[in-house]
């Protein structure tokens, strides 16, 4: 721990995920104005004066307060779908990787499945069909990704379930739910945390790609993505609308892929060189 | 070898068939294509949504329908399309070469990126050239790739007019729509290349042959690159499903004539040959990409032999 | 002497160097129809075009005025109006040399309304028509099965444009589908699906060969792209640009932006079937809480037109002396109290997600539902779904949008398919007085009568609050200097004979 809050990448991504999630509890404190109130005669407001530090956008909304309350939306986007498919992903690789067989065999047929289907057209099938919302969206995201840790956790007890370790524990008496969990899931779960962080900056990004595609949220509840997408024909006109959602995103990208990098760098011992 | 490949190939067979029953099933769920023909310009009534969905064949159950496209499938013939009346199979060959290029470019444009970024990072690593490159890498990650496209139009094709903004004309209006997703794939590239080359190069064989009195450059390019290609490759292999999604958005911005406009259309017209046809097409190229991925092992690291 | 033969043989040739077509437009537009053939149609992004390809019997000029076609004048045969007679322009041929005649007509319109125009959406239009029958070879007659008084704009456009029997009998049906040929000023040469469509000028055209050579239609479905593929200077005319980036467009040198009002009236249905709104009190909070001439004077930049009805002000039944609800906020939040609808309580609003400008109208009535104390949520939708899944089984929220107007410039389009009783996209609202209105209102030609009821309509429409009208869309046109003589279409059907292109 000591050597952390040494190591500039864990310092920045963790100050930097840190504030977004302040952001997001304390939003209705910190927001100067309501973030959907509309106000139409401050359409495009120019940013840095005091009524409105970063603008407004095209219906007038205060832009600083969609960005505050927008950490809400866009951290329960990234962290929920990543953790839906992180959970189900692992017991999946688990299962497969630990009793191998006809289990295995139909379990990474049905990952293969999942990796030849272009993840936006499965999304704009699933939604045609499920209609749109935030908790939808989480649910498609999950059920399109939970293939990449299935694929890692299964790897991973592969290679775990054959070290003496393991064999020694089995001959020892140890049930499968012991040795899966005590033995094998703290192994796998390296690897699992690494991909998870940088899976919350990737989904992030993609509820904007759906936004733009016409598969967003609700557009009055202040999502980055969706601001960013709103706000792309503005660029010429008002570049504040699209930039400081932007920005926002890219900073907390960037917290937590440095978040995760660090993560990798000090838990994957092959790489303490 | 031989018996390697039986196996991955009868694999694919159950894949294929995997998606093409979850594509059809799901399509069909969303909507009727007879009511979609009628998109607010008049009312049908019940009558002609009936002879058209007899005209269809939507009105057969769901197995008999797509029994009928396997059947199809196996003559190569994809069915008819709803909306145009053309064959899906050649609408799907006349859109392949577009989104073929755009794919494969972005591909190699993120790997003749990445390969030296990567490098250069790798061996320098900790120094200023190290941080900005895994700078560029971050940044890369950050941006929607709609959002890369729409800026990169404007600054290169509307500001300096340099290149095309949209279309597929030639080699020029490739490079933009090939940029936006070669830059964002270059950046995972780039990271990935770079750790793992760090990894091989703490191997030990890799200090064997320093030992011996290899030079450093023949190290690096002659032993350790090749097999720090290994994860790459497979990370591409894998991907290659993702770069075709971000393919459907980038294809939309440009407005690129790919198999990605077309599924889009299909989707929105309830063109259920249409996508069922594009989405079979897409994921037989997929495995395919992921059949070569698994080969090319043997190519670059010689120890792999196929059972 | 000589001399001034010579200058009159020098002004002859270059008089007729200059009526050569010459020169390439090139026009983007978002949507590619995907097929070309009339009965398949139902989008404006095939009216764009198609009037370039196709001729109808009677023709509609940028004025909007009904004037002759491929018909130089018809009349009823008999008191009873029950058949129309059509005596037919001579000399036509289509574009690849067949010829126009009555047969033609015939063969057309057997086919609409035949079983192979039953697969499409355009038969329903004309079901008024029983059958064309051949008088001579250039007169026909169109005998009646009821009486329809919107039959002649119809004749104008989609469904109703003459085909060639010889070429679309000999080909099979993608080839007319892909290939499409028609009596009409321009040709079709190339067709790259969701990519371009290209055309030539027809020389032998009947109302004379246009200016322009060549004309090339490019999709491309992201606004934003198509803007830049005009200020860079690649496209000379650019369709649907959003009001988002009207600005930009009038500020880059080369370009102008003309706005022209549509007959497309953008409005919010009300669900009257859902709480609260299916309470007379609770939507004339509504429409008084909404503030659609601030929403047009911003979010519009006053490119929409006010407007109390259902209808643009160009439509037939339109009543000048109604008047929008006014915005008052105290009489909304008074209305409401009185509806005993407490504060806080939740309402739903539906759109379709793929348009920027519905989106941010939407945004704002649902910030000034909002203001008057209701709590407001958005829903958004594909375009498909909505329409043809939301809408007709009404599980639409307690408002949604709409966007509606029709080419016939005639109310009886929108009032009959979303006010009768039992309609496709009626699936809730039902009236019998304005059930008997509407059927009375089709059952004459008396179009005097006919804008009376309508505008009764109209009346009760704008009383009941069926739906509330939010502005009449101006649909917004690039143009680059270098194009002469556009005339930007309100009905979205271009006519480019009198375009040229200097370089």
């Amino acid at each position: 721990m000591k050597r952390a809050l040494t190591n500039p990448s864990f310092l920045l991504g963790a100050g930097i995920v840190l504030l977004v999630v302040a952001a997001a509890v304390f939003a209705p404190a910190l927001a100067p104005h309501q973030p959907t109130a509309a106000n139409l005669r401050a359409r495009l407001a120019a940013p840095f004066q005091p009524a409105y530090l970063l603008g407004a956008d095209a219906i007038g909304r205060d832009i600083l307060s969609r960005i505050i309350f927008g950490a809400r939306i866009s951290l329960v986007v990234g962290v929920a779908s990543v953790a839906i498919a992180a959970v189900i992903g692992t017991i999946i690789g688990l299962l497969a990787g630990y009793f191998g067989g006809v289990l295995d065999a139909v379990l990474m047929r049905l990952a293969d499945i999942q990796l030849a289907f272009p993840f936006i057209l499965l999304a704009i099938t699933v939604i045609a069909v499920i209609g749109p919302g935030l908790w939808k969206l989480i649910l498609v995201m999950a059920f399109a990704q939970w293939v990449q840790y299935a694929r890692i956790v299964r790897g991973q007890v592969l290679s775990i379930r054959e070290t003496d370790y393991v064999q020694a524990a089995a001959s020892l008496g140890a049930g499968h739910a012991r040795i899966v969990v005590r033995h094998i899931l703290l192994n796998a779960l390296t690897p699992v945390t690494v991909l998870a962080t940088l899976g919350i900056a990737n989904n992030i990004l993609l509820e904007a790609g759906l936004t733009f595609l016409g598969l967003g949220v609700d557009p009055t509840i202040p999502s980055w993505g969706g601001m960013l997408a709103d706000g792309r024909n503005y660029i010429e006109r008002a570049w504040w609308v699209s930039t400081f959602p932007g920005l926002a995103i890219t900073v907390t990208v960037l917290g937590f892929n440095l978040l995760g990098d660090w993560l990798r760098d000090t838990l994957d011992p092959r790489l303490q060189t | 070898m031989l018996r390697y490949l039986l196996r991955r190939l009868f694999q694919s067979i159950f894949v294929l068939i995997g998606i093409t029953l979850f594509v059809s099933f799901t399509i069909r769920l969303s909507g009727d294509p007879a009511v979609a023909m009628f998109q607010g310009a008049s009312a049908p009534t019940a009558e002609q949504l009936a002879t058209i969905r007899k005209q269809l064949g939507t009105d057969r159950p769901f197995l008999v329908q797509y029994g009928a496209f396997l059947a199809g499938l196996v003559h190569g013939d994809l069915g008819t399309s709803f909306r145009s009346g053309q064959a899906v199979s050649s609408a799907v060959a006349s859109r392949f070469p577009a989104t073929l290029a755009l794919a494969l470019t972005s591909l190699l444009l993120s790997l003749a990126l990445a390969i030296p970024l990567g490098v250069i990072a790798a061996r320098r690593r900790g120094s200023g050239s190290d941080l900005a490159i895994r700078v560029f890498s971050l940044l890369g990650l950050s941006f929607p790739n709609f959002w890369l496209g729409i800026m990169l139009i404007l600054i290169f094709a509307v500001k300096l007019r340099w290149l095309p903004p949209s279309g597929y004309s030639g080699p020029d209006s490739l490079v933009l729509p090939a940029l936006t997703l070669g830059l964002i794939l270059a950046s995972t590239t780039t990271r990935l290349v770079r750790s793992s080359l760090l990894d091989v190069l703490g191997e030990q064989y890799v200090t064997t042959a320093r030992s011996k009195g290899i030079g450093e450059q023949r190290v690096l390019y002659r032993h350790a690159l090749r097999t720090a290609l290994i994860p790459i490759v497979t990370y591409i292999g894998l991907q290659f499903g993702a770069l075709l999604g971000g393919v459907v958005i980038v294809e939309q911005v440009f407005a690129w004539p790919g198999l990605g406009s077309l599924a889009l259309n299909a989707i929105s017209f309830r063109d259920y040959p249409t996508l069922q046809g594009t989405i079979t097409v897409l994921a037989i190229f997929i495995a395919a990409i992921n059949l070569v991925v698994d080969l090319s092992y043997a190519l670059l690291d010689p120890r792999i032999r196929y059972a | 002497m000589k001399k001034r033969i010579l200058a009159l043989v020098a002004a002859a040739i270059l008089g007729f160097a200059f009526a050569q077509p010459s020169g390439t437009l090139t026009i983007a537009q978002a949507q590619d129809p995907q097929s070309w053939d009339p009965i398949d149609t139902f989008y404006l992004a095939w009216g764009m075009i198609g009037s370039s390809i196709f001729d109808g019997l009677v023709h509609r000029d940028l004025n909007m005025k009904i004037g002759p076609g491929l018909a130089t004048s018809w009349e009823w045969t008999d008191a009873s109006n029950s058949r129309l007679r059509f005596h037919l322009r001579q000399g036509v041929t289509f574009q690849d040399g067949e010829p126009f005649n009555a047969d033609a007509v015939k063969f057309t319109f057997d086919r609409l309304l035949g079983p192979e125009g039953a697969k499409g959406p355009q038969q329903a239009n004309y079901t008024s028509i029983d059958h064309v029958e051949v008088v001579d070879p250039y007169t026909v007659d169109f005998v009646m099965k009821s009486p329809d008084p919107v039959l002649i704009t119809k004749l104008a456009g989609y469904g109703a444009m003459i085909v060639p029997p010889k070429y679309v009998t000999d080909n099979p049906p993608e080839t007319f589908n892909k290939m499409p040929i028609g009596t009409g000023p321009f040709k079709v040469t190339e067709y790259v699906p969701d990519d371009h469509l290209t055309l030539v000028a027809n020389p032998d055209y009947w109302g004379g060969a246009p200016k322009v050579a060549k004309v090339i239609f490019r999709f491309i479905p992201e606004p934003s792209t198509r803007v830049a593929e005009l200020q860079a200077g690649r496209a000379d005319i650019v369709q649907g640009v959003p009001i988002s980036l009207a600005d930009s467009v009038s500020k880059t040198a080369g370009v102008k932006l003309e706005a022209v009002g549509s007959p497309t009236v953008n409005a919010l249905r009300f669900n009257t079937c859902l709480a609260p709104t299916d309470n007379l009190k609770v939507r004339e909070a509504i429409a008084h809480a909404v503030d659609a001439q601030g929403i047009i004077d911003s979010i519009l930049q006053g490119y929409g037109i006010p407007i109390a009805s259902f209808q643009s002000s160009m439509s037939l039944g339109y009543d000048p002396n109604l008047k929008p609800y006014s915005y008052d906020l105290e009489l909304a939040k008074k209305l409401l109290q009185e509806a005993g609808v407490a504060a806080g309580a939740p309402i739903s609003i539906d759109v379709i997600g793929t348009d920027a400008t519905n989106l941010e109208v939407a945004q704002a009535v649902a910030s000034e539902l909002e203001a008057v104390g209701l709590k407001p949520t958005l829903g958004t939708h594909e375009t498909n779904t909505y329409y043809n899944d939301l809408v007709p089984k009404n599980t639409v929220g307690n408002l949604y949008y709409s966007g509606w107007g029709g080419w016939t410039l005639d109310f009886d389009n929108t009032a009959y398919l979303l006010y009768h009783t039992g309609q496709f996209w009626n699936p809730c609202y039902s009236n019998a007085k304005l059930d008997a209105l509407l059927e009375e209102e089709r059952a004459t030609y008396d179009q005097a009568k006919r804008e009376t009821i309508l505008q009764q309509i109209a009346g009760i429409e704008h009383d009941d609050l069926i739906d509330l009208p939010l502005y009449q869309s101006k649909n917004l046109w690039g143009v680059a200097d270098r194009v002469q003589g556009f005339v930007a279409p309100a009905d979205d059907r271009n006519d480019l004979t009198n375009v040229s292109v200097t370089n």
